[in-house]
């Protein structure tokens, strides 16, 4: 089945946007935040993640050693917060490093095209 | 279920019973408050309490429990490989059919069981017999495949990355082996001279006892009729072979010819299997007994032609 080019264009963008996911995922949590709040922060940047594909992201990236989390209870319920642990600020120095290469050799790609 | 906190915590039991025992309490306790969390966002948002469709809503949002679940678990492995999927699925149900095709017919052919109920001889009795036994006994062949697939992926898993890609041993299958080719055309014409000089057998070799030359008779309405076609077909076979020989190698053109010719060939034994070839019984029998030999041969050289002539890559079509 071919997807109409509407469909197939926001299909390609979502994937694009799946590509960069870790990076912003890891980038707003240099300081602790928790799901929810984490999610808040991400769409006032321009970066808005469904529920259904962060949260469970955050569980998979602390398996993975990049993120430590901790049950926190402020004024509301107990919450579980996540922070960058020290193997995931490496892997964030290091994919920032990445990304930067990267938007520097698209913009060229993209510039030459226009 | 009008309780939007209600539903929330059925989605989450939903989810956190497809989770590993150890996690489902630490994931469920976050995930219920994380979505009633958003469902009160929600509400704030839209100025209006919180109720069941908005948490249903949400619940659409955030996904099937099954895929939810599924994003919580590390990425699995591949059992079967995209590129084998259509491979795996022939070979399984195509060994299925085949059981089927042999036993269906067996089941309403064969005699019904004396002591058997007394619906067996009918024909859904037949059916339901057969379904209880073979129809369903069949099953084992996808079960098998599936659990040495299973098997064979968890050793690769085992085993770390799979070996580098290593030419195998190369073959250039369109190459004629020129010598081969000779002795085969030199062999097939002078079996093609004996069969055809078979009918003048007495012209060319008077000194033959009379028995024997009776023995070698062939019917006279095979002779005008059906062997006549041989003729044409061994020319065209003659035709091919030289004309590969002298370019050393086939190509997609020859090796259609070459399936046509297999294929005009079966048509033709299966023509003179029917009908008497020699006027006595004992050379007929045996010459179909021989000609019952070759007609495996023609189907292999025809299955070896087409997977050959298939294999090849063919070039692109370019518009002018």
């Amino acid at each position: 089945m071919v997807d109409s080019p509407v469909g197939q264009s926001l299909k390609l963008e979502q994937d694009l946007r799946k590509g960069v996911l870790v990076l912003a995922v890891l980038s707003q949590l240099r300081t602790q935040q928790y799901g929810y709040s984490l999610r808040q922060a991400l769409a006032e940047r321009g970066m808005p993640i469904e529920e259904g594909t962060l949260y469970p992201l955050l569980r998979r990236l602390e398996s993975q050693g990049l993120l430590a989390s901790e049950w926190q209870v402020d004024d509301g319920p107990p919450r579980r917060y996540y922070t960058l642990s020290a193997h995931g600020a490496q892997t964030y120095r290091e994919l920032t490093g990445a990304w930067r290469s990267l938007t520097s050799v698209m913009d060229r790609l993209v510039h030459e095209e226009g | 279920m009008d309780n939007p906190r209600a539903i929330i915590e059925t989605y989450v039991s939903d989810v956190i019973s497809r989770l590993p025992r150890r996690q489902r309490h630490d994931v469920g306790f976050e995930l219920r408050s994380l979505l009633n969390e958003d469902l009160d966002g929600r509400a704030a948002d839209s100025g209006r309490p919180a109720d069941a469709a908005m948490a249903l809503e949400l619940l659409t949002a955030f996904g099937r429990p099954q895929e939810v679940a599924d994003r919580y678990r590390p990425a699995g492995f591949t059992v079967i490989r995209p590129a084998d999927a259509p491979r795996f699925a022939r070979l399984a149900l195509g060994g299925l059919a085949l059981q089927w095709a042999i036993t269906l017919p067996a089941a309403f052919t064969s005699p019904a069981q004396a002591d058997g109920w007394i619906y067996a001889d009918s024909w859904w009795g037949r059916l339901t017999t057969w379904w209880l036994s073979w129809g369903l006994g069949s099953f084992w062949w996808p079960g098998f495949l599936i659990t040495l697939t299973l098997i064979s992926a968890a050793l690769g898993r085992c085993h770390g990355e799979a070996k580098p890609w290593t030419p195998r041993r190369t073959v250039d299958r369109d190459h004629v082996n020129r010598p081969a080719t000779v002795a085969g055309l030199a062999f097939g014409a002078a079996g093609a001279t004996i069969m055809i000089a078979l009918p003048w057998l007495a012209v060319w070799a008077p000194g033959l006892p009379q028995p024997l030359l009776d023995a070698f008779a062939i019917d006279p309405r095979f002779l005008h009729a059906r062997a006549v076609w041989a003729v044409p077909l061994w020319a065209a076979g003659f035709a091919v072979h030289a004309a590969v020989l002298l370019t050393g190698r086939w190509d997609r053109r020859t090796r259609i010819i070459s399936l046509a010719l297999d294929l005009a060939w079966l048509a033709l034994l299966t023509w003179w299997l029917t009908g008497r070839i020699f006027t006595t019984d004992a050379a007929d029998e045996a010459a179909k007994f021989g000609l019952l030999l070759v007609v495996p041969l023609v189907i292999i050289d025809f299955v070896v032609t087409l997977r050959r002539t298939s294999a090849s890559i063919r070039p692109p079509l370019l518009q002018a």
